[in-house]
């Protein structure tokens, strides 16, 4: 068994920009046949990352607006393919990019469980038997049947959380996301997330 | 093995929750509800009726001409209900696709599923109408099912090519469109075929060879009359069913080629 939960080998990944020059009808047509004028600026977000996470092992990483955590991240939840270099992940893994991903305004709470529920994995009977606990941890009992537009984003946020700390996961891509409701949520949130890792040998960035 | 069972057990899940989202949300503020569904092709016929039948006179002497005509508008809509919802559906997605790593044919698939259900509310309709006015249904009805299946491939293949293509270039948004235009003509939906056939049986042969009218003909010679044109009667040889199915293949497997080379870098690009 590999001892690693997740190698990162040499990675690079660089995004291609094409400069919007169609600044006029007319340019826009010369643009078009003379493609080799089109400037593509490529983007070097990230450049030869190797590093290794043992089980069990939290990790984190540091740096400035733009210098590519989000970018990593995304690749290691499959989302973004490299340029080049490898990364290999050992078991389940589960990003939280952004809270409350895929919510519809449109939708009562429930329904938003429910939908997110299954972006997250689970199926109809899986929420409904949990569905009690996701409630009572986002203390939202008396709003559940309302639509998410009507809530405060305080209580969207809360209902997100809730959502994101049942999945199972081996592994755990966290991504700013913990500043999270009031001060008495938060604890809440620490808590659960610290028993978490006691409970099950995972690692999370 | 059992990664694959997972994998399949996600995109399951998920497309049971999209289509069922979709529904929920399609007639929600209206009044009368999932009652539109049936109202919908309800109104159409009479409109149709009125048009068709009563003034303008185009059915010739084909028999049912109202129902004849609702089926294939049906049909017809259904084809670009899926392929127009679908179009943006995936850069309607791309807040989600920049977050989460799901397989992404599936945003595609759950919108074909809602207009089949949606296809299934009108066909109750034409089956109203039907037996309102006594269509002749005949032993080839029992290929209906086959010839839905053919469509439901069909428009699902052109969908994920154009899906995909969405993504880098928007254009075939306006291209689709105009397209969109001829095949509505260039298909005998409102006019009887026999109208074709009169002409030059060359351009009814070219016209018949697109699987949308095979699909529609089909439909009404089992269900409705058996005077409808056939494929197989403007050819003279049931072997020219080969050309619209070889279509229907080819546009299957190269959507699916073409939407598993391109979906990797949705993300990034939408």
């Amino acid at each position: 068994m590999n001892e690693n939960a997740v190698t990162v080998r040499n990675v690079s990944k660089n995004f291609r920009l094409p400069q919007e020059r169609a600044n006029s009808v007319k340019s826009l047509f010369t643009t078009i046949f003379k493609k080799r004028n089109r400037v593509i600026k490529t983007q070097k977000a990230l450049k030869n990352i190797s590093f290794e996470v043992k089980k069990g092992e939290f990790f984190g990483i540091v740096g400035r607006n733009g210098s590519g955590k989000s970018t990593m991240l995304k690749m290691l939840a499959g989302i973004y393919q490299p340029t080049s270099g490898t990364l290999e992940v050992e078991g389940k893994l589960v990003p939280f990019i952004e809270l409350g991903v895929g919510f519809n305004p449109e939708l009562t709470g429930r329904q938003n469980v429910y939908l997110n529920g299954a972006l997250l994995g689970f199926s109809e009977k899986e929420i409904r038997d949990q569905y009690e606990d996701i409630v009572s941890f986002a203390e939202l009992e008396q709003f559940m049947d309302q639509k998410l537009k009507n809530y405060s984003s305080g209580m969207q946020v809360r209902l997100a959380f809730s959502m994101a700390v049942r999945a199972k996961a081996d592994i755990l891509l966290i991504d700013e996301v913990l500043a999270v409701g009031d001060a008495d949520f938060q604890r809440k949130c620490f808590e659960y997330l610290a028993n978490y890792e006691r409970k099950r040998q995972q690692s999370s960035l | 093995m059992n990664n694959l069972k997972q994998r399949y057990r996600y995109a399951f899940i998920l497309l049971k929750q999209l289509v069922k989202t979709d529904f929920m949300i399609r007639y929600q503020n209206s009044v009368l509800g999932y009652l539109w569904s049936l109202l919908r092709p309800l109104f159409l016929f009479c409109v149709l009726y009125v048009v068709f039948v009563k003034i303008l006179k185009t059915g010739g002497d084909v028999p049912h001409f109202g129902v004849y005509l609702l089926l294939g508008i049906v049909l017809w809509n259904y084809f670009i209900e899926v392929t127009v919802g679908s179009l943006a559906s995936i850069v309607n997605k791309g807040d989600l696709m920049r977050k989460v790593n799901f397989p992404r044919y599936v945003v595609v698939l759950a919108g074909s599923f809602s207009a089949f259900i949606n296809l299934m509310f009108n066909l109750t309709v034409v089956g109203l109408f039907m037996w309102i006015g006594n269509a002749e249904p005949n032993r080839y009805a029992i290929l209906f099912p086959l010839v839905v299946a053919e469509l439901f491939i069909f428009a699902l293949a052109i969908s994920f090519i154009l899906s995909a293509a969405y993504v880098r270039f928007r254009d075939i948004g306006y291209i689709w469109e105009v397209l969109v235009q001829v095949g509505f003509y260039a298909t005998p939906i409102l006019y009887s075929f026999s109208y074709i056939t009169s002409k030059s049986s060359d351009v009814a042969k070219i016209v018949m060879a697109n699987p949308l009218s095979q699909i529609i003909q089909d439909a009404r010679h089992g269900l409705i009359t058996d005077k409808t044109t056939t494929l197989g009667g403007v050819f003279n040889t049931h072997y020219a069913y080969l050309i619209p199915l070889l279509i229907v293949v080819i546009a299957g497997v190269v959507s699916v080629l073409f939407f598993r080379k391109a979906s990797p870098s949705f993300a990034e690009n939408v």
